[in-house]
């Protein structure tokens, strides 16, 4: 009878990062998620408790949701980079990997956490500073008249997905339709404001990678008998009328009263009767393409095949929009008047598209428009999920670029660069920054070491095969060395660094990241060499996932006590 | 026989003690956040002292009234809740080393526990009714003429002087507040902030002070929470957010002005409703069905005859509504909360129309644009307004609603500090004359001092526990200048005196050589060399102390005092075992209720 069940008092833990639990748990979401950095990372497998559908995967917008933890710290410090993850999708897991070493490096330096809090705030500042100003040498600007970089950028989010499993040629190929699914997107010649289209996916199992494909208009999926079950062509520009009300002859929007109807009165068929006229007034109309969103009844939609009308039922709502959007038309949800006339949109051309086994029905703008449907096919269902997140994450990134038209190296090197720059920025002026921040020289300097050692351990991390992660002496780019390499190979040529601008060669003098070295100020690369960047990441999303992740850490650090209500 | 157990000053003091343990960790320059999970699964995080206390679900009735005595204080002052509990602390400690003290006057008692506890209460009372009478005046003459007046005009005037000016210590004066909150990483952005944010109001030419009690007052609908962005994204922007996205595909109109109405129901009428039979002999039910969608129509044909084109509903609208309002180049936000509608209501002028065949060209309001906002994740309607929305971004959720909190509580603090100030009682008006021969020794330097022995609205003083050792001085000095050494009234003095140096104790207490030197320049501050001009010093002293308000401090040690007194009144505590009825039921929910509606 009664539920009234005292409270039961709150849990509490004392300054939580000296609990070795709770540093336990960091460093285990740290080897975790580090393990999934980069393209050739390790693949991780999530299965819930009730047998559900087993996902594979390495990318941070499904990993983070699917670790949980019995630590709130943990959670509150997931949930703000998920957020990150949710309004950038790009650069998650560089922001947890950074943050949770941020809060290692602090608690390993020993250095107070409000010294450590004030140096981080500030060489986050410097970082952003050096990262927006013309001159940096780790930014890339990109050229819309090209496509080559935005490929690039495009392909450098691809390919750090490993569990897509696609081989170097598919990638390319992803890349490219997704960059042509963007620029599709980009609408051309409307003035004032520009809104862009949409990309809709289609996902088609069993088939090649190199099977999919970008087409302008919409394909929908619509049971295979109504195809076409009347001879007229429809190629010419055909006119469309969109429900969104249901036109299954059921009543809503009636109320919660009761009906009492007379036993020889038939509603039902009243019902139908509206809707047949409505059906009659649509004909009249010269309507060709008649689409609900919701269900139609099957009297209905005969009587219209009978009219030469096309009929597509059960839309769904995720369509309703770039329908509307394509064809100019406006959704009608009443049934007894009759649609205006600015109700119709107009069709260029219907036909069916076959993909294997599966049919689709391809609407085709009227005019010019910028909703295009991007067709992904791959071999088996995980890997499909995957891609299909990847091409979505994709498409957020390249939109990014319309805001701010520039591009960050990838590959690790612009972290090793920042590092080095920090490194030579802070040593000139150590005494005035240190009174500036209240806090004493040794802890300035220790705390600007972690700063350097986290933001290398990311691009270290990069690496899972036990090769060596160095740095060069002069751009400060990152490199990896195969684990079996001899020190005097190292003068020979190793290729490329991470990010594909610098090439080596026998002058280069190396350092192991998270070394001793002697300071010096980074080179940039001479910008004329024919060497375009083959790996970048999205500005936007890095500088936002950089100050994301130290206001995390920032945090962390500041968290003292923690309560936890445990009714 | 009712379980019943005494209270001794002994468990008091444990109590509080417990309170002030958990208290410290987020006190002072290098004090920490505190972490909660609700049993919701809600995180939240605060430095705030009565958020953290309210949220710890106590049991004991003795917490109880404590945390109930800092809710109601924070309530009202906004600032001050982790001092209160320190004071208190301070307070109990020291009134139980003089109880223990005393030599046990009278035999009547029992037990030296009882003897101690009616001590304890005989110099609680003291304490407080020398608090009421005296601690003004004492404030007044002896830390007052420390201190120096800023007004509102202060916080919105924009200036780059280096020197103290006045804006600069208002400015100083709600950044360090919120180095309380926030932490030092954010105090400067977010005083700026809130800074520019009553500027705004001042342009509008509005009091300010009553612009500061509207904002306070509508505090939930005049700002937005967005998390995944850094701090630094967060702003203010002019005109007034709705929380919900348009209904329907948004339309470019190229108009000046935009004219809506804001409704309360549905805008298609419920055919029947609950408890309606309708009976259907030989009309078509269609017929019905009709008729609510011509009643729709013919409201949207009024709606377009007075060129309206924004609908912003309360109620979730009907398809039909949404269709037809589109065929009409009308656009509909629906499910606006109340707040949003009564806010926008208020600041267009219009009343929000209930009954949808009765729109009169009054219920519409002009706008100068309407249109779509995209702000982290989601998007909002965004129209004109009068007034600044305050726009919060941070990594996450709790970390945005800790920042609008401390937004809030800067706001209260500042109407405390701003208040008229309200003398308790005559002896203040009386005393003035002594006050203001004793100032006329003390050194004027420029108009930003404050007049001697006044307390005056926005008085501030440099913060590090100045307030605390000057009014420490000043007691002890009351205590000497008593000359008749059974007067009662010396040992409270003295008492209250060393109670108040815990809180420069607990500032200082990593860096003990802060402790002194903060103490020895008070104590030259307070003697001044007549020749000795302005110190050099203090402008730097300021930028590192920060500043606090007097108001807020002397209503603070009010509150505590009378907490103190409420605590030793109470001597025994019975546990009640009571069958659950009905009655007890109703009120005992309802009380639970209230605890978290207040807590939210």
């Amino acid at each position: 009878m009664s539920r009234l069940v005292k409270k039961c008092p709150s849990v509490c833990t004392d300054l939580p990062l000296s609990n070795a639990d709770v540093c336990g748990k960091l460093r285990l979401m740290m080897e975790l998620l580090r393990s999934c950095y980069g393209p050739t990372a390790r693949l991780k497998q999530v299965h819930n408790n009730i047998g559900g559908l087993v996902v594979t995967t390495s990318t941070s917008s499904v990993l983070l949701p699917a670790i949980t933890s019995s630590h709130p710290l943990i959670n509150v410090m997931k949930s703000s980079l998920l957020s990150h993850v949710h309004r950038f999708s790009d650069c998650g897991l560089f922001a947890a990997i950074l943050c949770l070493s941020l809060v290692e490096q602090a608690k390993l330096s020993g250095v107070r956490e409000h010294a450590v809090i004030r140096v981080n705030n500030h060489l986050l500042a410097m970082c952003i500073s050096y990262l927006q100003q013309d001159g940096c040498s780790c930014k890339v600007s990109l050229d819309f008249c090209r496509s080559q970089n935005l490929i690039a950028l495009a392909r450098s989010v691809i390919s750090s997905k490993p569990a897509c499993v696609l081989t170097e040629l598919e990638s390319l190929h992803i890349s490219r339709l997704a960059v042509h699914a963007f620029l599709l997107t980009v609408p051309c010649s409307i003035p004032g404001t520009v809104s862009l289209g949409k990309i809709v996916t289609v996902t088609i199992k069993g088939h090649s990678v190199l099977e999919s494909a970008v087409f302008t208009g919409l394909l929908v999926d619509v049971p295979e008998d109504n195809f076409f079950d009347t001879k007229d062509s429809f190629s010419a520009p055909l006119l469309m009328v969109l429900f969104s009300a249901s036109l299954a002859g059921d009543l809503c929007e009636v109320g919660e009263g009761v009906i009492q109807a007379h036993p020889h009165l038939d509603t039902a068929s009243q019902i139908l009767d509206q809707l047949l006229e409505l059906g009659k007034q649509v004909v009249k109309d010269e309507v060709r393409v008649f689409v609900c969103q919701k269900v139609i009844h099957p009297v209905l939609q005969r009587f219209l095949r009978c009219h030469g009308v096309f009929v597509i039922e059960r839309l769904g709502v995720a369509l309703m929009e770039p329908l509307t959007q394509m064809t100019g038309a406006q959704p009608v949800a009443t049934l007894h008047s009759t649609p205006p006339a600015v109700a119709y949109g107009k069709i260029r051309h219907l036909s069916v598209k076959q993909f294997g086994p599966k049919k689709l029905l391809h609407l085709q703008p009227f005019e010019e428009s910028t909703v295009c449907t991007m067709v992904l096919c791959h071999r088996n269902e995980t890997m499909l999920n995957e891609l299909k997140v990847v091409s979505q994450k994709t498409e957020h990134v390249l939109r990014l670029t319309l805001r701010e038209p520039s591009a960050l190296l990838g590959g690790g090197c612009t972290e090793t660069h920042l590092a080095a720059y920090i490194r030579h920025k802070c040593k000139n002026e150590v005494s005035e920054t240190a009174t500036g921040l209240g806090c004493s020289q040794t802890e300035y300097l220790l705390a600007v070491e972690g700063f350097c050692h986290s933001l290398e351990f990311v691009a270290s991390s990069l690496e899972h095969d036990g090769g060596t992660s160095v740095s060069d002496l002069t751009h400060a780019h990152n490199w990896t060395f195969p684990p079996d390499i001899l020190e005097e190979q190292m003068d020979g040529s190793v290729g490329f660094c991470g990010c594909g601008v610098v090439g080596s060669s026998s002058s280069t003098k190396w350092t192991f990241l998270k070394t001793e070295h002697p300071g010096f100020s980074p080179v940039p690369v001479v910008r004329d060499t024919p060497v375009q960047p083959s790996v970048l990441d999205s500005f936007a999303a890095k500088l936002s996932a950089f100050q994301v992740a130290v206001e995390t850490a920032n945090l962390a650090l500041d968290v003292r006590y923690v309560i936890q209500d445990v009714n | 026989m009712l379980p019943m157990e005494h209270i001794h000053l002994k468990n008091v003091l444990q109590t509080v003690c417990a309170l002030e343990s958990v208290i410290l960790r987020s006190f002072g320059p290098e004090g920490g956040q505190v972490l909660f999970t609700r049993d919701t699964g809600q995180v939240m995080l605060s430095r705030s002292g009565a958020r953290i206390l309210t949220a710890l679900h106590l049991e004991h009735p003795l917490a109880r009234i404590v945390v109930e005595c800092v809710r109601k204080h924070s309530a009202s002052v906004g600032d001050g809740s982790k001092t209160f509990i320190l004071l208190l602390a301070s307070c109990l400690r020291m009134i139980h080393a003089t109880a223990c003290k005393e030599p046990n006057v009278s035999q009547s008692y029992n037990s030296t526990g009882a003897a101690e506890a009616s001590a304890a209460r005989r110099l609680a009372d003291k304490l407080l009714a020398f608090a009421l009478t005296e601690l003004d005046d004492l404030i007044a003459a002896n830390v007052v003429p420390h201190g120096f007046c800023v007004s509102l005009e202060d916080f919105t005037t924009k200036t780059k002087l280096p020197a103290h000016s006045n804006s600069l210590s208002a400015k100083m004066l709600l950044s360090s507040f919120f180095h309380t909150r926030l932490g030092y990483v954010h105090c400067d952005f977010f005083s700026d902030l809130t800074c520019d944010m009553l500027r705004h109001w001042e342009f509008k030419g509005d009091q300010l002070f009553s612009a500061l009690q509207f904002l306070n007052d509508n505090f939930p609908a005049l700002h937005t929470q967005v998390s995944g962005l850094p701090v630094g994204s967060s702003r203010l922007i002019e005109g007034q957010v709705i929380q919900r996205d348009f209904a329907t595909p948004f339309l470019q109109v190229n108009k000046k002005t935009v004219k809506a109405v804001a409704f309360t129901g549905y805008l298609q009428p419920k055919l029947l409703n609950p408890g309606d039979v309708l009976e259907l002999e030989k009309t078509s039910i269609m017929h019905f069905n009709a008729w609510t969608e011509r009643s729709v129509e013919c409201l949207i044909k009024t709606l377009q005859s007075l060129g309206v084109s924004v609908l912003f509903c309360e109620a979730k609208q009907s398809a039909a509504v949404l269709a037809l309002a589109t065929h009409a180049g009308i656009s509909v936000v629906e499910c606006v909360s109340e707040e949003e509608l009564s806010l926008f209501a208020r600041l267009s002028g219009v009343t929000p129309v209930s009954d949808c065949w009765m729109v009169q060209p009054e219920n519409v309001a002009t706008l100068s644009f309407c249109r779509p906002i995209l702000l982290g994740a989601h998007r909002y309607a965004y129209t004109s307004g009068v007034f600044n929305i305050l726009v919060i971004c941070a990594p996450g959720e709790g970390q945005a609603d800790q920042c609008a909190k401390a937004i809030q509580d800067a706001n209260r603090m500042l109407l405390t500090t701003m208040q008229p100030v309200c003398l308790h009682k005559t002896t203040a008006l009386n005393k003035c004359e002594i006050t203001r021969l004793h100032a006329a020794s003390l050194p004027k330097d420029g108009a930003n001092r404050c007049d001697i022995g006044v307390l005056k609205p926005g008085c501030v003083i440099p913060g590090g526990g100045t307030f605390e050792f000057l009014l420490h001085c000043s007691l002890l000095q009351h205590h000497s200048s008593v000359s008749n050494p059974t007067n009662t009234d010396v040992h409270i003095s003295r008492i209250l005196a060393k109670a108040l140096l815990v809180v420069p104790c607990q500032i200082y207490c990593r860096n003990p050589k802060g402790f002194l030197q903060t103490q020895t320049r008070v104590m030259k501050t307070q003697n001044p060399k007549p020749n000795q001009a302005e110190d050099p010093e203090k402008g730097a002293f300021m930028t590192n102390t920060g500043l606090d308000s007097i108001s807020c401090k002397s209503q603070l040690l009010l509150d505590v005092l009378q907490c103190v007194t409420s605590l030793l009144q109470v001597n025994m505590m019975f546990r009640t075992h009571m069958a659950l009825q009905k009655t007890h039921k109703i009120t005992n929910t309802s009380w639970e209720q209230t605890e978290d509606e207040t807590e939210d």
